[in-house]
Formats: C-alpha cells, sequence, structure tokens
C-alpha cells in the first residue's frame, strides 16, 4: 500500500478534510491493533480517538523519508495503548481497565480479536511470536519469556514467520495478477 | 557496536519498526537506514509486510469515535465549516428579513394608492350628490315657472280674451301695461312689465269706472310680470293711479297715470 503523500501533507496543514481521509483510511487497521492490546472495546474506542487527536497534533513529526505513515501510526496508537494500560487514570477512568492484569481471564471471551487473514496459514509458534510483538504489544523480550524459548529463538520465529507472510503475499498477489490477466 | 548486517540478521530492524528500542538505538538505526538505501528498502518491504497484517486483522470501530474526533478538531480549529454553516444562516435569515421588508413596503404603498383613490371616489360622488340636488331644485323651479307661464299662456290665449294696452300720459309718458280681460269667464290679467319703477313708498293701483264710480281693483305689486286683478262687472273703463304704498281706498285722480275704455 502506497502512502499519498499529497494526503499527508494537507494533514500537516492542518486539513481536517484530510484527517478525515486518513481516519476512513487507517481507523480499521489501528483499531484492530489497539482493540487486540487493551482488549475492551470502549475503552479501545477513546485510545483510537486519542490516537487520532495524537496523529493531528503530532503529524509535523512524521517524516516520510524515514518510513512509511502506517509504522509511525502503529508506534503511536501503541505507545497511547500500552502508556493507558500502565496508567489507567491517565487516560479514561473504567473499572474495567483493573482487570486487564488477569490478561487470560478476558482473551478468549472476545471472538472479534481472533486473528485472521495470511496470519493463519503460519506454523502456530510462528503465527504466535507475530501476535505477541505486533498486536499484544509486548516487546521481544516479554514475549520470548511468554512463549517461554531463548530471546534469540524468539527473534528467528519472527523473521521466519515474516518470511512466510511475504511468500504468502506473493503468492497471493501472482494469484491476483492471473485473475487480472483471465478477466482481461 | 550496530552495523548494517547486525542490524539486519540480530532482528533489531523488526524492534525498530515496533517501537522497542531505546532513543539511543533508535537514533542509530535511523542514521544508518538513512547512509543505506538497500538496507532502507529491506525495511520498507518490512514496514510493508506488518502494514498488510494489521489491514487484514482491521477492526471496523463505530461510527462515533470519527463523529467525535471530528467534532473535538472542528471544536478547538477556527474557520471550520460549522462556523461558514452559521453564517449561511445569519445570511439566510437576512433574506429572508429583506423579502418580508420587501413586502411590508409593498402593502403599505398599496395601501396609501388605495386609501387616495376611495378619498378621490367620496369627493367625486359628493360632488355628483351636489349636482344632482342642484339640478332636481332646478327641475322644481322650472316647473313652476312652466306651470305658470302655462296658466298665463292659456288665460292670454282664449280666443275670448280681450288685449287691452294702457299707455302712459304726461305723468308717465314711458309707461305702458297690457291688461288681459275675459268677461265670460270674469278674469282680469295685467302685464306690469312696462310700468315705470316708483319710489318705496308709492305703489300702482288700478281701478274699474262703473256709472262715474272708480271701484278697486286691487295694488299691482312691483315684484311680479303679470298679476291676476279683480274682474268687476260693467265697468266701462280701466285705470292705473300712483297711489301711496299698500293702496287707497279712493282713487288720487290728479295722479292717474293711464286708462282704457272697455
Amino acid at each position: 500500500m502506497q502512502d499519498d503523500l499529497e494526503l499527508i501533507k494537507q494533514l500537516q496543514n492542518k486539513d481536517s478534510r484530510a484527517l478525515s481521509a486518513i481516519y476512513d483510511r487507517y481507523s480499521g487497521a489501528l483499531y484492530g491493533v489497539i482493540l487486540r492490546i487493551c482488549k475492551n472495546e470502549e475503552v479501545a474506542q477513546d485510545l483510537l480517538q486519542e490516537t487520532f487527536l495524537k496523529i493531528w497534533q503530532k503529524s509535523h513529526h512524521y517524516d516520510p523519508k524515514k518510513g512509511k505513515f502506517f509504522t509511525w501510526s502503529y508506534r503511536v496508537a501503541k505507545n497511547l495503548t500500552l502508556n493507558s494500560l500502565r496508567n489507567p487514570t491517565k487516560l479514561i477512568q473504567n473499572e474495567d481497565l483493573s482487570v486487564y492484569e488477569d490478561k487470560e481471564i478476558n482473551e478468549p471471551e472476545l471472538d472479534i480479536l481472533q486473528l485472521n487473514g495470511s496470519l493463519k496459514a503460519l506454523d502456530p509458534h510462528h503465527q504466535k511470536a507475530l501476535e505477541l510483538v505486533y498486536f499484544n504489544g509486548l516487546t521481544h523480550r516479554e514475549a520470548h519469556e511468554e512463549m517461554n524459548v531463548p530471546l534469540g529463538t524468539f527473534k528467528s520465529y519472527v523473521k521466519q514467520a515474516l518470511k512466510k507472510l511475504r511468500e504468502t503475499y506473493q503468492k497471493q498477489l501472482i494469484l491476483f495478477w492471473v485473475i487480472i490477466e483471465k478477466m482481461i | 557496536m550496530m552495523n548494517r548486517k547486525s542490524i539486519k540478521e540480530k532482528g533489531i530492524l523488526e524492534q525498530y519498526l515496533l517501537g522497542e528500542l531505546s532513543d539511543d538505538q533508535h537514533v542509530q538505526v535511523e542514521k544508518i537506514l538513512k547512509e543505506d538505501q538497500e538496507l532502507f528498502q529491506y525495511y520498507t518491504d518490512l514496514e510493508q509486510d506488518f502494514e498488510k497484517l494489521a489491514f487484514e486483522n482491521a477492526i471496523a470501530p463505530p461510527p462515533r469515535v470519527k463523529d467525535s474526533l471530528m467534532n473535538d478538531i472542528l471544536g478547538a480549529t477556527p474557520n471550520t465549516d460549522k462556523n461558514v454553516i452559521a453564517i449561511n444562516r445569519k445570511n439566510q435569515s437576512a433574506v429572508y428579513l429583506t423579502i418580508a421588508a420587501s413586502l411590508a413596503v409593498l402593502f403599505m404603498l398599496s395601501s396609501a394608492w388605495l386609501y387616495h383613490q376611495w378619498q378621490d371616489s367620496k369627493n367625486n360622488l359628493q360632488v355628483v350628490q351636489d349636482e344632482t340636488l342642484d339640478l332636481r331644485n332646478r327641475i322644481v323651479t322650472l316647473e313652476e315657472n312652466l306651470k305658470e307661464t302655462n296658466t298665463w299662456y292659456t288665460a292670454i290665449n282664449n280666443p275670448n280674451t280681450i288685449q287691452l294696452v294702457l299707455k302712459g300720459n304726461e305723468i308717465s309718458p314711458s309707461s305702458t301695461a297690457i291688461t288681459y280681460v275675459n268677461h265670460d269667464k270674469k278674469t282680469v290679467i295685467l302685464n306690469s312689465e312696462g310700468l315705470a319703477p316708483l319710489e318705496n313708498d308709492k305703489t300702482y293701483q288700478m281701478w274699474a269706472d262703473v256709472d262715474g264710480e272708480m271701484i278697486d281693483m286691487g295694488v299691482v305689486p312691483s315684484d311680479k310680470q303679470m298679476i291676476a286683478m279683480k274682474y268687476i262687472e260693467n265697468a266701462a273703463s280701466i285705470n292705473i293711479t300712483i297711489e301711496p304704498a299698500g293702496g287707497n281706498d279712493h282713487p288720487t285722480v290728479e295722479r292717474l297715470i293711464s286708462n282704457v275704455l272697455l
């Protein structure tokens, strides 16, 4: 997915229509990340709004030469969510936040948090590795402990998972082109 | 010490992407990526993979989140659409006010015009009514005149009526009176138009001579032209004298101005 640099420039010039367009494009992907980290829809919605407010306020900090806009937005969303979990009163008073200490009690209840797409085609340990660092907000150090494997092994899990993921995407891309060719 | 190889092999780029590195490490990776185009491309592919992963696992948030966000943004930003709408509303009400004011002025002008027309018609009606009254009075007068004239005409035009002219003597040479005598109907009518005017304390009086005696036929009023006088039987002549105002019992013969034999 290519970044629309013109749209981002408009956002940096504080054009609210650009923010609206960027919200439409990225809110689903970011909400998926936030909700999987905090596991509470009400809190996640507040955090999503907070994330876009920050994107609006700090957009001038984003430099396209350093990376993609989504990566920058992802970091904003993830940091806000992790901070709110560490310090629940800072953002919004919500009783449910207190239960985050017992993640395992809440996690399975939310079908919506089931991971989809190419990730499901991966081996379970590769899937788990990516889920922990990308969708649960754990650091590599936390995640390797969670999976009970050495850090080096965990890192290789992530690498292998990404490699296989890319192969899947490429296959999808080839399939997509074949379908397009046939249609033409 | 970080280098291109260690970054790629030790999974530091993944950690960099996920925002797990310390500030120092973050700056170092940023610097290396800036200088190494190939490594930057590798990193871009990595970003692409993660982005796809996120989009494949996207969850649609409820619409109210966006509404609330945009309200926050627009509320804090001047010259928002909201304000523009408010100005439009103001303009709209100004347009309505202008239309209402125009209609009011139009109504006022038409009312003034109608009032003026009404007053004009009222005046015209009054004039017509006055003229009608005047004409009616004139008709009554004319009718009376006509009736009187008809009476005199009938009397004068009768074949039995004798016309006698009384010419003034030396006392009143300019006077002339005409009498119309009808012996059948026993009427005497005098046309006094030709008699010379008298002083206010004098009047003309008519007399009939019966066997040498003067019998009063009546005083001649000064304000009438045709007068019916008394008819006297067996009169030999008709005489006119000048008498004191109000008439006299006996004629003042010295003041006889005219006489005519029957």
